[in-house]
């Protein structure tokens, strides 16, 4: 006889080999540290003149001591585009998809306080990782994702101490905050009809603190005529986070079936889920050169995804449903270039260039996130005063038109399409 | 001058010839058995047959004609219906009153010349004749059906088509037996090694020779992975008396043991349970019941006459230079988890009813399962000969239903997982050889005497 242990284990498959992975772009990195950094592709690690260094590099806070305590508040508006055009043999030629369009709001606020002429102290809040996707209903990568958010806020604290004119160091703790929440269908094979229905939505959502610690540092040496050179660390972390998923049972029409569901899937009420999640370490060298009117600063850095090989998600109650997906992502290094002109004493103006390789294997690209190798160009202004800048910024990130090259362990290949304008802006008052 | 000249015109006229290595779909005959027909379900229907993995892909590749021998609905045998999920499964026919032929009228042999129930002897030397069937004589009848006219067999019909391209799916039906009556002996439920191997070098032997078509072969998949021997447990929980395993005939049965879906219907009867008659182990050569249980060593001994018949396989198509494409490893890596088809986050599995891949025989694929085929086997064509067919869109085969008959009411429920009349259904497929053994025992190592005939004339006319 076919016994429910069987069925079960089919159901269990249906939910494990969906689990998503909680991937967006560039990686799913963000680098909205401040619009004037925005404006210049984030080449700050050897420059470190504003508030926007607490990202880059806290050394830069050293060398702003006598601009007495400044607050720095900010959003960057991101509404990124991504088209999907399939191929055979799944989702089939022909087809394509939109995603839905949303916007984004990450944060920054930075407070630096001057404790002498030598050290500062200093506070952030903002969102080092985070982004989204959502499909319409009627998508067929709808057993993979639906609709998936991810933030990570870090909640951060430093001090920046200043060992010679020319050269200072800056060393910070991290508390990192998640919240997840993810959607997608459960597709299974009906038996009465051998087609393959979609039997539940599941949500699969954080709760409790998930958090983690991580540290940063970095040093900044001016070398002398305009020159200095910069470097600086963020450390990887690991959330191993706690939350529930919930199943809502889609009615396939026949009773039979369906009641068989029902013994099988905890449809009433949620059951609790655990993740663990591995996030990259961050590392760059700058080079810049500065004169009163002119900076031009490069960068290198490397994001070491690599340590994010895999995603467990355990259900202590269901074990049944638990499983590991294989990630393998690589490490992923990034240019950045950035010339500013300061005008006068109001008005500066930004440009910038930035390449940024992807950490993602064909294999894992999905509709969850279908990462590519991204350039992004970016202009921006800024007016002054002696107690007051307004930053803002206009960023074009255009990643790579990206096959999965028929490699997708999901089995939904396809071509992604994909690009993000970014609106950043930022407020800076010096008290 | 005359040098670049002399290379423009060398790679113009490169350019304008036909990728010779590539597989012309013009006249694509497929032979084999049920497999190569598109049977489902217990069932040869043409629901089903049209999409048959040669169906398939040929549509996939463009042939521009593709004949089958269509049954109506309800097909032959009429096609079996899960009629009931839980508690307990129930899978029977539709009714008794088989479909019938909608194409016989076809003035040539067919394209898909696959036979249900036939084995490589079959393939080379039975024959069909249509009339039978309409004088309502069913005892030979897949072959009247493909075959018609009465005088020429499949490889025979092959040769005349004068094919561009041939796949030849065979052999199966040379093990299935053991699995089906649960037992497993070289000469009654298994063709022997050598008999095999010989008889299919010649068969290959005869289509490279009498044709000019490129060849794909295609080797066996080992029947004791299918849903049919893989699905019932060795043993039953009882209330009250915990995990009980089987008793068969021959002792108490292990984890080790498969059970075939045989065995539904006599455990639902009390046969091997506490107190009642043990399951029979073995086919019984006197009263033709079949086995229900495959032993280890029975399984060991059906794996490596499989192994052996692919060998033989391989060394056919290194002979006369056809590609063999290993079907084997592909179900293999299905059942073990290693090459899982996966489309859009969902995964199919081998599992009987729920995973995708088979119809409610649990021996022949559904209409998935053999789209899974047709995309592997255009995947490798496209690599080994260098066409560009494109692959099947899954999406459509899916979320496609299933067949539907109003009007045909759903067969009696059985308090079993396959009922008597859709096991005897299936059992016809590859009955053990208990009284015609002679036939495939010692064959003629010659082939039909008409079957190096000239390979340019024209294709036989049926009647």
């Amino acid at each position: 006889m076919i016994t429910l242990n069987r069925m079960r284990f089919l159901a269990a498959a249906a939910v494990l080999i969906s689990v998503p992975s909680l991937t967006w772009g560039s990686g799913f990195a963000l680098f909205e540290a401040g619009a004037r950094a925005g404006g210049m592709a984030g080449t700050m690690v050897a420059v470190g003149d504003d508030l926007s260094t607490l990202f880059w590099n806290p050394a830069g806070m050293a060398f702003q001591t006598n601009e007495g305590v400044q607050l720095m508040i900010g959003t960057t508006l991101i509404q990124p585009r991504q088209t999907f055009s399939g191929s055979s043999p799944y989702p089939g030629q022909g087809y394509t998809a939109d995603q839905v369009e949303q916007t984004f709001f990450p944060v920054h606020l930075y407070l630096g306080i001057p404790v002498n002429d030598r050290l500062e102290v200093s506070f952030a809040l903002h969102n080092p990782f985070g982004l989204g996707t959502e499909w319409d209903d009627d998508f067929l990568g709808n057993y993979i994702s639906k609709k998936a958010d991810l933030m990570v806020f870090d909640l951060g604290a430093s001090m920046a101490y200043q060992l010679s004119e020319n050269f200072a160091f800056g060393i910070g703790v991290d508390y990192m905050y998640t919240t997840i929440e993810l959607t997608r269908d459960i597709g299974l094979i009906n038996p009465f009809n051998q087609q393959l229905s979609t039997v539940a939505e599941t949500t699969l959502k954080s709760d409790g603190i998930n958090s983690a610690w991580a540290w940063n540092a970095g040093i900044l040496w001016k070398m002398g005529a305009g020159f200095s050179f910069g470097a600086s660390y963020r450390s990887e972390f690991t959330i191993n986070g706690d939350g529930n998923a919930s199943f809502t049972q889609v009615p396939t029409g026949n009773p039979e079936f369906d009641g068989l569901l029902g013994t099988i899937f905890p449809f009433n009420g949620t059951v609790p889920i655990e993740a663990t999640i591995n996030f990259p370490d961050f590392w760059n060298v700058g080079l810049a050169w500065q004169n009163e009117k002119w900076t031009i600063s490069g960068q290198y850095g490397v994001m070491g995804w690599s340590v994010y090989q895999d995603l467990p998600i355990i259900f202590p109650e269901n074990p049944e449903f638990s499983s590991v997906r294989e990630e393998n992502w690589d490490d992923a290094p990034q240019w950045r270039v950035g010339v500013e002109l300061r005008a006068n004493e109001h008005w500066s103006f930004r440009v910038g260039y930035l390449e940024d390789e992807t950490p993602q294997p064909a294999a894992g690209m999905s509709p969850l996130l279908a990462d590519a190798t991204r350039q992004a160009y970016m202009g921006g202004l800024s007016y002054s005063t002696a107690r007051f800048r307004f930053d803002i910024a206009y960023e074009d990130v255009d990643p790579e038109v990206r096959s999965t090259g028929g490699q997708s362990s999901d089995g939904f290949n396809g071509v992604y399409d994909a690009d993000s304008p970014l609106l950043h802006m930022s407020l800076t008052f010096k008290f | 001058m005359k040098k670049t000249l002399f290379a423009t015109c060398l790679v113009v006229l490169l350019a304008t010839l036909p990728a010779a290595a590539q597989v012309d779909f013009t006249n694509y005959v497929a032979l084999g058995d049920s497999l190569t027909a598109g049977f489902a379900s217990g069932s040869l229907m043409n629901w089903y047959q049209d999409r048959s993995f040669p169906a398939v892909l040929a549509q996939q590749a463009g042939a521009p004609v593709f004949e089958q021998p269509y049954i109506s609905e309800p097909g032959v045998g009429p096609i079996f219906e899960l009629v009931a999920l839980a508690p307990t499964p129930i899978i029977a026919p539709v009714g008794l009153i088989p479909g019938q032929p909608t194409n016989a009228e076809y003035p040539y042999p067919y394209n898909n010349l696959g036979i249900p129930g036939a084995d490589l002897y079959d393939m080379i030397f039975q024959t069909g004749d249509i009339n039978n069937l309409l004088q309502g004589n069913f005892e030979n009848v897949m072959f009247d059906i493909v075959l018609r006219n009465g005088i020429n067999t499949a490889l025979e019909q092959a040769i005349g088509l004068q094919p561009t391209f041939v796949t030849v799916w065979i052999g199966n039906n040379d093990v299935l037996g053991a699995v089906l009556s649960g037992t497993a002996i070289e000469g009654v439920t298994m063709t022997p090694v050598d008999i095999f191997a010989g008889l299919y070098s010649n068969t290959i032997g005869a289509l490279y020779t009498n044709t000019s078509a490129d060849i794909v072969l295609i080797n066996l998949p080992y029947p004791t992975e299918i849903p049919f021997a893989t699905t019932l447990d060795p043993w039953v929980d009882i209330p009250g008396v915990g995990r009980w395993y089987l008793v068969a005939d021959t002792g108490v049965l292990t984890d080790a043991d498969l059970v075939t879906l045989s065995a539904g219907d006599l455990i639902a009867q009390g046969y091997g349970l506490p107190g009642g008659p043990p399951l029979p182990d073995n086919l019984n050569i006197f009263t033709g019941e079949p086995g229900v249980v495959l032993r280890p060593d029975e399984v060991a001994a059906i794996n490596a006459q499989v192994d052996a018949y692919n060998a033989a396989i391989a060394q056919a198509g290194a002979g006369f230079f056809s590609s063999v494409f290993d079907a084997n490893a592909l179900f293999s890596g299905i059942v073990s988890g290693q090459n899982v088809p996966t489309y859009g986050g969902v995964s199919l599995t081998a599992d009987f009813l729920l995973g995708g891949i088979f119809s409610y025989d649990g021996i022949h694929p559904q209409r998935i399962g053999y789209a899974v085929l047709a995309d592997n086997l255009i995947q490798f064509i496209n690599a080994e000969y260098g066409n560009t067919i494109p692959r099947v869109n899954m999406a459509e085969v899916l979320f496609e239903g299933d067949w539907q008959t109003p009007g045909v009411s759903p067969a009696k429920a059985r308090e079993t997982v396959m009922s008597r009349e859709a096991l005897q259904q299936l059992l016809q497929l590859a009955p053990p050889k208990l009284d015609q053994a002679p036939r495939i025992r010692r064959p003629s190592p010659a082939l039909p005497g008409d079957i190096s005939r000239d390979p340019r004339r024209k294709p036989d006319m049926i009647p």
